[in-house]
């Protein structure tokens, strides 16, 4: 008989901060590292993005492959390759094991390739290490055709537009459950109402559907009502458009991601009193929190 | 100008000080870290519970290091783990689950003035380090 948790989604956010590590007492409750999620079930696991935050990840898979004595089968999705993303990755332990298997998934859509990009940031000129001392089976895989499936996962994935070089969102179908990673995209000017363009409008209707009814959306909610003015254009949804988009599509959980570096946690906590008790007073209930570092749910 | 100030300088104190040798800044002194959950809001008794290093289980059971009596708590529903210097807590397949902050977890690292809810039983985490002479 199976435990009630193999047939569950765990999540587990390893950086949640956006742009910046940013270390310090002020930020330790929702974590200073930047993203890096994982989803796993049935032994399957995936990573999303290798920001700052997967070098701890990085240690805890080894802890487990030395007591297992099995090596490890990585799966790292992309959203993009900006700096917040990929800079984890030359401290990632894992990827220094001969024996590890490692994929890494990205936009195929990038300027130039996705191999060239991660190899370009371990250049002698910005890193000691070359990308060929990383001694696992590495394998860069631009994505092609509409699904991927992995163990018990169907992953779909779209382009996002509305982030600056853009980005990729995916979702993550196991059980019957759902799982959306969709960070780095403006919400504001995807569903704003002024300058309503046809971009945008087939934008608006593309998020809605791949999110529609998911059991958790991780999105990035960056700024404040009162920050965003200041950054429009940025790339990055205000808090208020995020949750607004994820009620429309009837999102049951909603976490709030990739913070912004100026937010200490005594910000996020009075932004989380003021929010969620709205949300959870209102019609649709659902729920909504601000993701942190170490926290694992299950889906 | 203050008074205290003044009698300082009339007594032209700092002249008379002497330069401390530099390996007396650091006595070695051990760094202890402690962990306490206390019982808030709930009709269960009252109670701080101190964690150490050691694994606790709390639960329903007489067997658990922190006992909650209430009829929601499974009989072993959680552990307080400390694991590289953090405490974290973990759900044992309770019935109810365990929340930190108000979100279902299966696990968490626990910061000061966490809220957790074992089966009703609402909680509050808090931790300190402080130096202590052995």
């Amino acid at each position: 008989m199976s435990s009630p948790l193999e047939q569950k989604m765990l999540v587990t956010f390893w950086g949640t901060r956006g742009s910046i590590s940013t270390p310090g007492r002020t930020t330790e409750k929702y974590g200073g590292n930047t993203p890096c999620v994982t989803i796993e079930n049935q032994g399957t696991r995936v990573i999303l993005d290798a920001g700052t935050g997967i070098r701890n990840l990085g240690i805890e898979l080894v802890r487990e492959v030395e007591s297992r004595k099995q090596p490890l089968q990585i799966h790292l999705f992309l959203s993009h390759t900006h700096w917040d993303h990929i800079q984890g990755l030359p401290f990632f332990l894992p990827a220094y094991q001969k024996d590890t298997k490692l994929t890494i998934y990205g936009s195929p859509k990038k300027e130039s390739f996705l191999a060239s990009v991660l190899k370009h940031q371990m250049d002698y000129d910005y890193f000691p290490v070359s990308m060929s001392a990383l001694t696992a089976n590495i394998h860069i895989q631009e994505m092609s055709g509409k699904s991927i499936h992995l163990g018990p996962f169907t992953i779909d994935w779209e382009e996002q537009v509305f982030h600056p070089g853009g980005s990729v969102r995916y979702r993550f179908s196991a059980h019957g459950k759902k799982v959306v990673y969709a960070t780095d995209v403006e919400l504001d000017l995807v569903f704003g109402k002024d300058n309503r363009t046809k971009e945008k409008e087939a934008a608006a209707r593309a998020y809605l559907r791949f999110v529609h009814g998911v059991d958790l959306l991780i999105a990035d909610g960056m700024f404040s009502e009162e920050g965003y003015p200041g950054r429009v254009g940025w790339g990055h949804a205000s808090i208020p458009a995020v949750i607004e988009a994820a009620a429309k599509a009837e999102v049951k959980q909603l976490a709030v991601f990739h913070h912004d570096p100026q937010n200490s946690d005594k910000y996020l906590d009075d932004l989380w009193a003021k929010y969620r008790s709205r949300y959870l007073a209102g019609p649709q209930k659902m729920d909504l929190f601000w993701a942190r570092e170490g926290l694992t749910l299950a889906v | 100008m203050s008074k205290k100030v003044e009698n300082l300088r009339d007594r032209n104190h700092f002249d008379t000080t002497e330069e401390i040798p530099k390996g007396q800044f650091a006595d070695i002194v051990p760094l202890s870290q402690r962990a306490y959950l206390e019982i808030t809001g709930s009709k269960e008794r009252d109670g701080i519970f101190e964690l150490g290093e050691r694994e606790a289980v709390i639960g329903r059971s007489e067997e658990c290091d922190i006992q909650l009596g209430a009829q929601n708590v499974s009989r072993r529903h959680a552990a307080v783990l400390f694991r590289q210097e953090e405490y974290l807590i973990e759900d044992l397949g309770s019935t109810n689950g365990v929340l930190v902050n108000g979100i279902k977890v299966v696990k968490c690292v626990l910061r000061n003035n966490d809220q957790i809810d074992i089966g009703g039983v609402k909680l509050v985490f808090n931790e300190d380090k402080r130096l202590h002479k052995k």
